[in-house]
């Protein structure tokens, strides 16, 4: 006799429950990224490496540059990218310990408890955004120290911090399908060096304007550029929330995609292992 | 009703068939061994018992709920310590427990409240804000046991518990599964050790190619095996001699590598006259064992394979 054709793996549980146990998820996230200081300080002293040799060797260059005009400092202008670079090592963390928990048996044991599987995602994502945001404030704290000012003031710090939190879904979500995917933690740390490529053909580290060809082309045409585009013009000219909306709206499209995505692997996993 | 009942269980991974047509009831408040090699079938059962995998046919009910059209109220009915405890190393052990305890939606000063209560039972009050990573095989496995029991399960699956532990740590699990099931708590174990099987089970099933091949209590199987086993070690070249004088005192049982073994139909008072016999017979006779007959004999007799230090499909040697 063949058994109902129903998902063995649906929990219908109330919508406190579930926050209560994404909640309790994400807090298992942010400690798990805190307690393993070799996954998060890289990113953080990655970006401030590559800023520091930029500005040491290319400080002078937002003297006479096209594409620089109105930055005091390059520091000034590689804050966005700082941010966005240090977001990419951390939404990765997301997928990796979700492959992590793949691959431990841990994921088992959360589908073998009446938690409901939408919560595993989002208390996953959920960890990850917070990330985002700290090390948002964590770069603003550091080069600000070194005389960078977001001209939006608060609200554009705040921008800031929004956006880093977006950019983590982006980046958590399309780690978490592929991690979902595969099953695998090494397949998500092999895709880092591909989210480079795509960081640096954009605006992060040069204008577009001081660009040339197809890699102009490419450049103004990718979402990255969009991004920090966005956020930079509130770092260095002031308040502007239609540049504002783009960035973060462009984050925002992007965390769609990237959470359906990771939400259909999930469920393609859990229809694969019943 | 049973807490668990399981009627012409199929489970199929493309062409294998992993569980080929279970049929299992589990009564109340007992301990139940399933017992085989691996490979045969154990944890795809436990799976789908658990919901983490769709029977391809048949139909179980586990604390009263169907596995596949109930799955959320079997999950708050179980508690689960799978195979090889997979705990998270990064957190601590009440940090567990209470993100245990949240996702069966129990309130925070009630997880705490038993998370103390678990962790002491389980001996792990001391190392209770330690992290896991820094626990011992047999501190995991405990642990692994107390987030089992977070929610008070009426049901509970242990998977392989004391399988790398130390023969100490071992006992000391067997000891707590004792007490657990003597409040009440249905246990439903699967080991590859037979003397775990022995030690816990009131009744137990031996799974053999995804088929149950005996089910019954120990002591009535054993006893159905029938004689002692006479176990003869005697040098390769001598093998065939020393099994074909054996046979006289009873018939042939499967053997480990080296070794004749015998079901000596007329007991221990035969074993002198067994010994006398290979004497005369010139057979040098290296160690000799006299065993009661075991859950290994057991099994040996239904599928005429030794299951300790044997893996499914792999006979150490067919019985004659």
């Amino acid at each position: 006799m063949t058994v109902a054709v129903l998902d063995p793996h649906e929990v219908r549980i109330g919508r406190r429950q579930a926050v209560a146990q994404a909640s309790a998820l994400a807090r298992r996230s942010i400690r798990g990224t805190i307690r393993q200081p070799q996954v998060w300080l890289p990113g953080l002293l990655f970006p401030m490496f590559i800023a520091a040799v930029n500005t040491s060797t290319m400080g002078k260059a937002v003297e006479f540059l096209p594409g620089f005009e109105g930055v005091d400092s390059l520091l000034d202008f590689l804050l966005p990218a700082s941010i966005t670079q240090s977001v990419l090592f951390g939404g990765l963390t997301a997928g990796s310990d979700t492959a992590t928990d793949i691959q431990t048996g841990f994921f088992d044991r959360l589908l073998a408890s009446p938690v409901s599987r939408t919560s595993i995602l989002v208390g996953r994502l959920a960890g990850a955004s917070v990330t985002g945001a700290f090390q948002a404030v964590v770069f603003m704290a550091i080069y600000g120290a070194f005389g960078v000012r977001v001209a939006a003031g608060l609200p554009g710090a705040l921008l800031l911090i929004v956006y880093a939190m977006v950019l983590a879904l982006v980046i958590g979500g399309f780690a978490a399908m592929l991690a979902l995917r595969t099953g695998s933690a090494e397949a998500v740390q092999n895709v880092f060096p591909l989210t480079f490529i795509g960081l640096f053909i954009s605006s992060a580290f040069f204008p577009t304007s001081s660009m040339s060809g197809l890699y102009r082309s490419i450049a103004t045409r990718n979402p990255v550029t969009w991004m920090v585009d966005g956020m930079r013009h509130q770092v260095i000219v002031g308040l502007d929330w239609g540049e504002a909306a783009t960035s973060i709206g462009v984050a925002a499209g992007l965390a769609v995609l990237a959470i359906y995505g990771a939400q259909r692997a999930l469920r393609t996993r859990l229809r694969r292992a019943a | 009703m049973n807490p668990i009942e399981a009627e012409g269980l199929v489970r199929r991974f493309g062409e294998i068939v992993a569980v080929d047509g279970v049929d299992l009831v589990v009564e109340q408040g007992e301990i139940f061994g399933f017992l085989g090699p691996n490979g045969a079938g154990k944890s795809t059962l436990v799976r789908m018992l658990t919901t983490l995998l769709r029977p391809t046919a048949g139909t179980a009910r586990v604390a009263g709920y169907d596995v596949v059209a109930e799955a959320g109220s079997v999950r708050r009915s179980i508690g689960v310590a799978l195979q090889d405890a997979a705990i998270d190393p990064l957190m601590t052990g009440r940090e567990l427990v209470r993100l245990q305890a949240v996702l069966h939606g129990i309130s925070r000063a009630e997880a705490d409240k038993r998370g103390e209560v678990l962790l002491a039972r389980v001996g792990l009050t001391g190392a209770a804000d330690r992290r896991v990573g820094t626990y011992s095989g047999g501190m995991r496995r405990r642990l692994d046991l107390a987030l089992a029991l977070v929610h008070e399960p009426t049901v509970l699956f242990l998977d392989e518990p004391t399988t790398g532990l130390d023969p100490t740590s071992r006992v000391s699990l067997w000891e707590e599964v004792r007490r657990l099931n003597g409040e009440g708590t249905t246990v439903f174990l699967t080991t590859q050790y037979l003397e775990e099987a022995d030690e816990l089970a009131g009744r137990i099933a031996i799974i053999d190619g995804g088929k149950i091949v005996r089910e019954g209590n120990p002591a009535v199987l054993k006893a159905a095996v029938g004689a002692h086993t006479l176990v003869v070690t005697v040098p390769a070249a001598q093998e065939r001699q020393a099994t074909d004088v054996l046979r006289t005192f009873g018939e042939e049982r499967a053997a480990k590598p080296g070794s004749v073994t015998i079901g000596l139909t007329d007991g221990p008072a035969a074993l002198s006259g067994a010994l006398r016999s290979l004497e005369d017979a010139g057979v040098t006779v290296e160690h000799v064992e006299l065993d009661a007959p075991s859950l290994d004999d057991v099994f040996a007799d239904a599928t005429g394979r030794r299951l300790e230090g044997a893996d499914a499909g792999e006979p150490v040697e067919e019985a004659g």
